[in-house]
This record gives structure tokens, C-alpha cells and sequence, in this order.
């Protein structure tokens, strides 16, 4: 058994602490590709960071069940953090050239590692996803924006951001991309 | 990627105001709050001390125009022996409030459970109107139970633990001795705040004796 935030006791294969495990994983995979990184990728390293302090708020509200009065002490998600990715993505796009195929992940080891971490962070949107979708229309009480759903943005717009930082990583350390030949 | 930060990390600033020992190794802290500071009873703050920060949680009330938390004095520590030499005036560095220890509405009876300093969440919480509370006061002697009269004031049941010296009126042995012994079957809303040891022995005793209950935790090492 283990707690919820708001103070059930639940058995570990509970969907919600399987959801938080997997952002924990995720979290610490993003560790190892920060550490990965060159001193000229400061920016990412940084934006990384944040992600993971973003990524513990997600878990918070994922450990906390619909209509728990704990809810009132969580931030509510906001279009701000998704926003903030969106911008980076364009940022790194713009020094990337157009994609001309499939690429197969790896490279420089940090761009693997961003690989690595982008089919994490899809893994646990999916997790996410699966305990939102526990939660149809959400159940009377439920403050209205936090509920798993909320987070399924950031989720989605993460591994686009990391797929295209395992791009800029080996353009950064001038590796070519293998593209994949059916 | 402007816009992930919380406001809650943002650093404060608040001048120590005074200090009063508690015990032989507690005293209590009182800072100034600074202007439109706000939290709610049972949060906490991170003091920073030369680079280290501690969390200690606010035990005054949230209507308070000063913020005081308790301090377990630990030789050789790096923040509490700065905070007990600190002339009054000295500015400190802080930010919060942090955690969700907090207490919720709900149907079941309420038990606190606390060793040490974890009683300062459960002040800040009697400061704002809590009542009708067990209270578990879990220290080593009778001289450690510190904000004895006002728990007993507001709890609706309130028991001193004595783990090391006995005295007459308190419990001869560890909140979760008393839990086992005492409490009632049924589904409770516990509250646990302090060492690791008695916050995991209450929650197996929860599990086995209380099942259906709800646990809140706030572990202080």
C-alpha cells in the first residue's frame, strides 16, 4: 500500500501511483540527458530543469483524486509551461534542416539520450491518458481544469520538444541524421 | 522557458524578530512576514542559511502579522546553531509557502499524530480555529511538550506521549503504542508529522488496525 496526495492508501499497482512512476522515470531519464549536454547547450539544460519541476507538479495533482478538498492547494495546469515549449521547439527548429525521412534515434549519446527520453515521456502520457480517461467528464466536486486530462498538453508537446532537441543535439556535435531506408 | 516557474520559489526576505527556548533542544523563531505573504495553516517555508536550505513549518497562524516555526537544535548543523546566535534584526532569506499539509474538510474523525517539532503544523492549524481534534503528542520527557495548554485547549482529546521518562497523566510509551492500545475501530483522517520512523509505523498501523482511513503525511528528518 501507499498514499495519494489526498490521503487514500492505495495498492502500488494503482493507476495513479503506476502514472507518477512513470514521470518520476521520466524525470530522471531528462537528468541523464541534461547531464549529457554540451556547456554551449545552456539554454536546454535550463529549459530542462524546468520541465522536471513542472513534471512534479504533474504528479501532484496525478496522486490526488477528482473532488479531494487537497486540490485547492494545487496549482491548476496553464497554457503557460505548453506555450514556453512551443516557443523553445521554434527556436531549435529554425537551425535544423527540413526533415527528409524517418530518422533512426541515436547519434551523439546526448542525442540519444533525448531519444531515449521522448519515448518515455510517451509512455507516460499514456499512462496519464489512461487515468483521465478513468474520469469521464469528471465526477461531481471536480475543480474544473485539474484533472489528468490538464497535463496531456504539456505531455504531448514535451516529446515533440525532445525529438527535436535529439536533432539540434547532433547538429550541435555535427553528426549526421541516419534516415531510415525501407 | 519563461513562464514554469512558481511563484512560490521566489526568495523573501524577514528580520528575526525574537527567539524563546522550548525545550533543551528546541527553541522557537519569530520572523517578520513580509507584506502579502500568504499561506495556509500546516504549510511550510525553506529558510536559506549560507547556500543551505531547511523547510520548517510555520506554526504561527495564517492571520499573523509575523511568521515563528520550531527549530530542533542539531550541533554541528549548518542552519540551526546560525539561527540560534542570530541577533534579533538579523535579515534571513526564505521561500513558500511549500507542501499540502493541510487540513482538509471531511466526515471522519481526526487524529494528529506528532513527535518533536512536528507539532508546529498542528499550531498554525489550532491558530486558525481548529478543534474537536485527537492530538498524539509524541516527545521523549514531560519538559519536551511544549504548546501543551494550548492543544489541550482546542483538542477534543489530547494525549501527551512520554517514549523515555514517565509522568503521571501522559502516556508511558510512543504515539503508536497508544494508537494500537486505544483508538477505536473505524476510518479516520490521520495527520503525521515528524521522524520517519513514527510516520511508517503509524501508516502499517493504519493500514492493519484503521483500513479505509486517510493519511496525510509530513516526514521532518
Amino acid at each position: 500500500m501507499t498514499s495519494l496526495l489526498s490521503g487514500e492508501r492505495v495498492p502500488k499497482s494503482n493507476e495513479r501511483i503506476e502514472a507518477c512512476g512513470e514521470l518520476d522515470e521520466l524525470a530522471s531519464v531528462l537528468g541523464a540527458l541534461a547531464a549529457s549536454l554540451s556547456e554551449r547547450q545552456a539554454e536546454a539544460i535550463g529549459e530542462i530543469r524546468q520541465i522536471q519541476g513542472e513534471l512534479l507538479h504533474i504528479g501532484a495533482r496525478l496522486a490526488t483524486t477528482p473532488g479531494s478538498p487537497t486540490l485547492d492547494m494545487l496549482r491548476v495546469p496553464s497554457a503557460g509551461p505548453v506555450e514556453a515549449m512551443e516557443r523553445a521547439i521554434e527556436r531549435m527548429e529554425k537551425s535544423l534542416p527540413p526533415l527528409q525521412g524517418f530518422i533512426l534515434p541515436g547519434g551523439h549519446p546526448s542525442a540519444a539520450w533525448a531519444h531515449v527520453a521522448r519515448t518515455v515521456a510517451r509512455r507516460a502520457e499514456r499512462r496519464v491518458a489512461a487515468v483521465a480517461a478513468m474520469i469521464p467528464g469528471g465526477p461531481p466536486g471536480d475543480k474544473p481544469g485539474v484533472t489528468p486530462g490538464g497535463d496531456l498538453p504539456f505531455l504531448n508537446r514535451l516529446s515533440t520538444y525532445l525529438y527535436v532537441l535529439a536533432r539540434r543535439c547532433n547538429q550541435e556535435q555535427g553528426i549526421s541524421e541516419t534516415l531510415w531506408k525501407a | 522557458m519563461e513562464g514554469l516557474n512558481p511563484d512560490k520559489e521566489r526568495r523573501h526576505t524577514g528580520r528575526l524578530l525574537s527567539r524563546a527556548q522550548l525545550s533543551d533542544w528546541a527553541f522557537e523563531v519569530e520572523l517578520e512576514r513580509p507584506v502579502g505573504f500568504m499561506f495556509s495553516a500546516g504549510q511550510s517555508i525553506r529558510l536559506f542559511v549560507r547556500g543551505q536550505g531547511r523547510d520548517y513549518s510555520i506554526a504561527s497562524g495564517p492571520s499573523g502579522t509575523t511568521l515563528s516555526f520550531c527549530v530542533r537544535m542539531v550541533e554541528g548543523g549548518s542552519v540551526s546553531p546560525v539561527l540560534a546566535g542570530a541577533p534579533v534584526g538579523t535579515p534571513f532569506s526564505f521561500s513558500g509557502p511549500h507542501g499540502v499539509f493541510t487540513l482538509r474538510d471531511s466526515p471522519r474523525p481526526v487524529v494528529w499524530a506528532a513527535t518533536g517539532v512536528g507539532v508546529a503544523p498542528f499550531l498554525s492549524m489550532v491558530r486558525v480555529g481548529a478543534a474537536g481534534f485527537t492530538l498524539l503528542h509524541g516527545v521523549r520527557q514531560l519538559g519536551d511538550l511544549f504548546h501543551r495548554e494550548e492543544f489541550e485547549a482546542a483538542a477534543a482529546r489530547y494525549v501527551p506521549c512520554l517514549s523515555q521518562v514517565p509522568a503521571a497523566g501522559c502516556f508511558p510509551g510512543r504515539v503508536t503504542a497508544w494508537a494500537a492500545e486505544s483508538l477505536g475501530p473505524g476510518r479516520y483522517d490521520f495527520y503525521l508529522c515528524g521522524n520517519r520512523q513514527m510516520v511508517r509505523d503509524f501508516i502499517l498501523l493504519a493500514d492493519d488496525r484503521f483500513p479505509g482511513s486517510r493519511v496525510y503525511t509530513e516526514i521532518f528528518f
